[in-house]
């Protein structure tokens, strides 16, 4: 318990805890559409926290993240329809074969040198490949879609992760208070130190002993494995799959830009950039539909001068910035 | 003793007959008031432009409902974004809002979303336009769709060909096949491939070339085409490389006998208007409308007003008619309840409508296995209808004048 507490302030654990708390009681108070609002934050705070365990902790710049995503959601996606094998021992199959792929990104890039934002293109055109690979593969229905038999269930089938959004709601939640709980042993754990002295100067590492390499190699996997959860929830929730959505690069770009604007290489960054960045574009949409503002695209603009002027005013996000505020940092 | 051991009410029984007596005047007023309407299209993002053409026939429809002596509807727009995920919480949005109904949503995956939102609220909702087969095959109650299915948009171009072959009385006895690299051209060309052979076309296909969607020249793949001597050109395009194709085969002194196309591209405003002589002439084969229904001239004479400047096309024609058939349920229904919207655009059974083919119905999967295709054609930068029989407006001009002879 001291270990799952370690290096956080009484503060933080107490606002975890409420939000926790907040967040289990939620589906008693929201409707359906607020339901699936929450959903949408809690996927973008787990797959921004899996992002973040390459970018945040280990300083490994991926921009092709939904590779890893659209990977797992196919994987479980065709178990399910050719074989009815169910999502949870689908998992077994989507994350090593996503694990895998990060192997292969991970060792030709890092067993030839290619760092930096030649890392970042490397990470782009695989996940290129796969969207154009895909395009092409029957198996999966090609680029005319892959869909998963829906039904109308009276009950809710959690073996099958067939059922109402509650149920994927806790589901959701459940895999984001893991995957919180995991980054933080993690980050905590001798593995994370060294993840953070190669981000912070990898030839510094290397000259104490720390094998980049491997290190690095174990963050990429680590990382992909865990996104290819994200991809078999968002295959089951969904039920739908094209490869020009699921490997887009917007997509990526959208699964990276919670932890940016909550803060890179925090636990809470991602968490709270998922708040902030659905909620803002809900609420933009809404206070512009009070308005009587019927322009589309009107709400794009805004959201993304909201995004600049956090970026420019908060540059190591906005986590960093309230905790200190609320004074959540623990002292020495 | 109690109430309920006395007459066999609980409590629950009288709290539900007194809710019943305070709701039921609001269930009767409701019967007259306007149906509402969630209008779910993809207004910003990759698809915007056409998300915003879809929506003029939204905003055209319901002065030709009261023509019609059809109820109002009231609108509830939402943006998906072209995103799956924003459809689906619009669609969530729009139903705690107080939609009755949805509509949309362009395009199959996002509709695909808004599908099972519908299905789990038990809100019916009917597509406009998406042509993924899937979505009617999933067993839904409350799903319905006017839109052919993409295996039907092909087999109904192959028949239409050769309906204007046969009425042209020549036929090229060769293609190439030109397609954009991107999914949709990838889908048609898989599909081509395995339609085709059923319909024992006269042409055979010489070659096949892929190029790709962002191209900003064409030179090297109308040689190339050219080069194989092939007497028709068989394409999949989108708007821009619609244009540049064009641009380069008047470049390089090749007209070939038809431009057959079985996307987007060759039929539309910008592209008319942009070639001027030199955009008529290309056969579409196209989800479209039957030019002489009363009320395709009744739409179209709609969107000629409002917007003077804009062609009647698939996105008008089927938004509107996605709408025409929620108006039609609802008066048949007379009440907005769900179940018996759902009940009324089972039963749909409108003859007189827009779309080619012999009115709107549905099979028990919810969708409108009645419709066809058409054949159109640019000529004097206005499109005609060519095929099928019986919902033609003119004559295919076959084999098109050559781009040196317009004048």
């Amino acid at each position: 318990m001291r270990r799952l507490a370690g290096g956080i302030s009484p503060r933080a654990a107490g606002l975890l805890v409420a939000l926790l708390v907040a967040l289990i009681a939620a589906p008693y108070f929201a409707n359906d559409y607020l339901l699936t609002v929450l959903i949408l934050i809690l996927y973008f705070a787990y797959t921004g926290q899996a992002w973040n365990i390459m970018m945040g902790f280990a300083g490994q710049l991926s921009l092709g993240h939904a590779l890893y995503v659209g990977l797992g959601a196919y994987t479980a996606a065709a178990l399910y329809v050719h074989f009815g094998i169910g999502p949870w021992i689908g998992l077994l199959a989507a994350v090593p074969v996503a694990m895998v792929a990060g192997a292969i990104i991970g060792f030709l890039a890092f067993r030839f040198g290619v760092a930096g934002v030649y890392f970042a293109i490397l990470t782009i055109a695989f996940c290129e490949f796969a969207r154009i690979g895909f395009d092409h593969v029957a198996y999966t229905g090609g680029s005319a879609g892959y869909f998963l038999p829906v039904a109308q269930y009276g009950h809710d089938d959690l073996w099958n992760l067939r059922g109402r959004p509650v149920m994927f709601y806790y589901v959701i939640l459940a895999l984001t208070a893991v995957a919180f709980l995991a980054c933080h042993l993690m980050l905590r754990s001798r593995v994370g130190y060294f993840w953070r002295a190669i981000r912070e100067d990898e030839e510094a590492a290397r000259a104490l002993g720390i094998d980049t390499f491997r290190y690095k190699m174990i963050a990429v996997v680590i990382s992909a494995g865990m996104t290819a959860v994200a991809g078999v929830f968002f295959a089951f929730y969904y039920n739908n799959l094209f490869p020009e959505q699921v490997f887009g690069i917007s997509r990526s770009i959208e699964l990276i830009l919670a932890p940016i604007i909550g803060g890179i290489g925090t636990l809470f960054g991602p968490v709270l950039g998922a708040f902030v960045l659905t909620g803002l574009s809900e609420g933009m949409t809404e206070l512009l539909h009070a308005l009587g503002f019927d322009v589309p695209g009107a709400k794009q603009v805004f959201y993304g001068i909201c995004l600049l002027v956090v970026i420019v005013v908060l540059p190591d996000g906005i986590w960093p910035w309230l905790s200190r505020r609320l004074g959540l940092e623990r002292r020495p | 003793m109690s109430l309920s051991f006395r007459f066999g009410l609980s409590r629950r029984h009288l709290l539900a007959s007194a809710a019943a007596t305070v709701f039921a005047p609001a269930i009767v007023r409701a019967q007259g008031a306007a149906l509402k309407v969630g209008v779910l299209l993809p207004r910003s993002g990759a698809q915007a432009g056409i998300g915003q053409d879809c929506f003029r026939g939204v905003e055209v429809t319901n002065p030709i409902l009261k023509d019609l002596g059809l109820g109002e509807l009231q609108f509830l727009n939402a943006d998906t974004e072209t995103n799956v995920e924003v459809a689906r919480s619009r669609a969530e949005k729009l139903i705690a809002d107080g939609a009755q109904l949805l509509m949309g949503a362009f395009d199959s995956g996002q509709s695909s979303a808004i599908a099972q939102v519908a299905e789990q609220k038990g809100i019916p909702y009917v597509i406009n336009i998406a042509a993924a087969p899937d979505i009617t095959e999933q067993g839904y109650k409350f799903v319905f769709r006017n839109f052919p299915t993409a295996g039907m948009i092909l087999g109904d171009a192959f028949a239409n060909q050769k309906e204007i072959f046969a009425e042209a009385g020549s036929a090229p006895k060769s293609v190439v096949f030109m397609h954009v690299n991107d999914t949709f051209g990838t889908a048609m060309q898989k599909g081509i491939g395995a339609v085709m052979p059923k319909f024992n076309m006269p042409y055979e296909i010489k070659e096949t070339i892929a190029y790709d969607p962002t191209a900003r020249d064409l030179s090297v793949e109308i040689a190339k085409a050219k080069a194989t001597g092939a007497e028709a050109l068989l394409v999949v395009s989108r708007l821009n490389d619609a244009i540049l194709l064009t641009r380069e085969m008047v470049k390089q002194r090749w007209t070939p006998m038809g431009v057959l196309s079985m996307g987007p591209g060759w039929y539309e405003d910008q592209y008319l208007k942009t070639l001027g002589k030199l955009g008529d002439g290309p056969l579409s084969f196209v989800p479209w409308y039957d030019p002489n229904k009363k009320l395709s001239k009744a739409l179209e004479a709609a969107v000629a007003k409002k917007y003077p400047e804009i062609n009647l096309n698939t996105n008008h024609i089927y938004t509107f008619e996605a709408l025409l058939i929620a108006a039609d349920a609802y008066k048949r229904a007379g009440s907005a309840d769900p179940k018996a919207l759902a009940d009324a655009i089972r039963a749909t059974d409108i003859k007189d409508n827009v779309s080619t083919g012999p009115g709107i119905s549905f099979n028990a999967k919810g969708q409108n296995d009645k419709l066809k295709n058409a054949g159109i054609q640019n000529r004097g930068g206005k499109l005609v209808t060519v095929a099928p029989k019986g919902a033609t407006n003119a004559k295919a001009e076959f084999p098109m004048t050559p781009y040196d002879k317009r004048g």
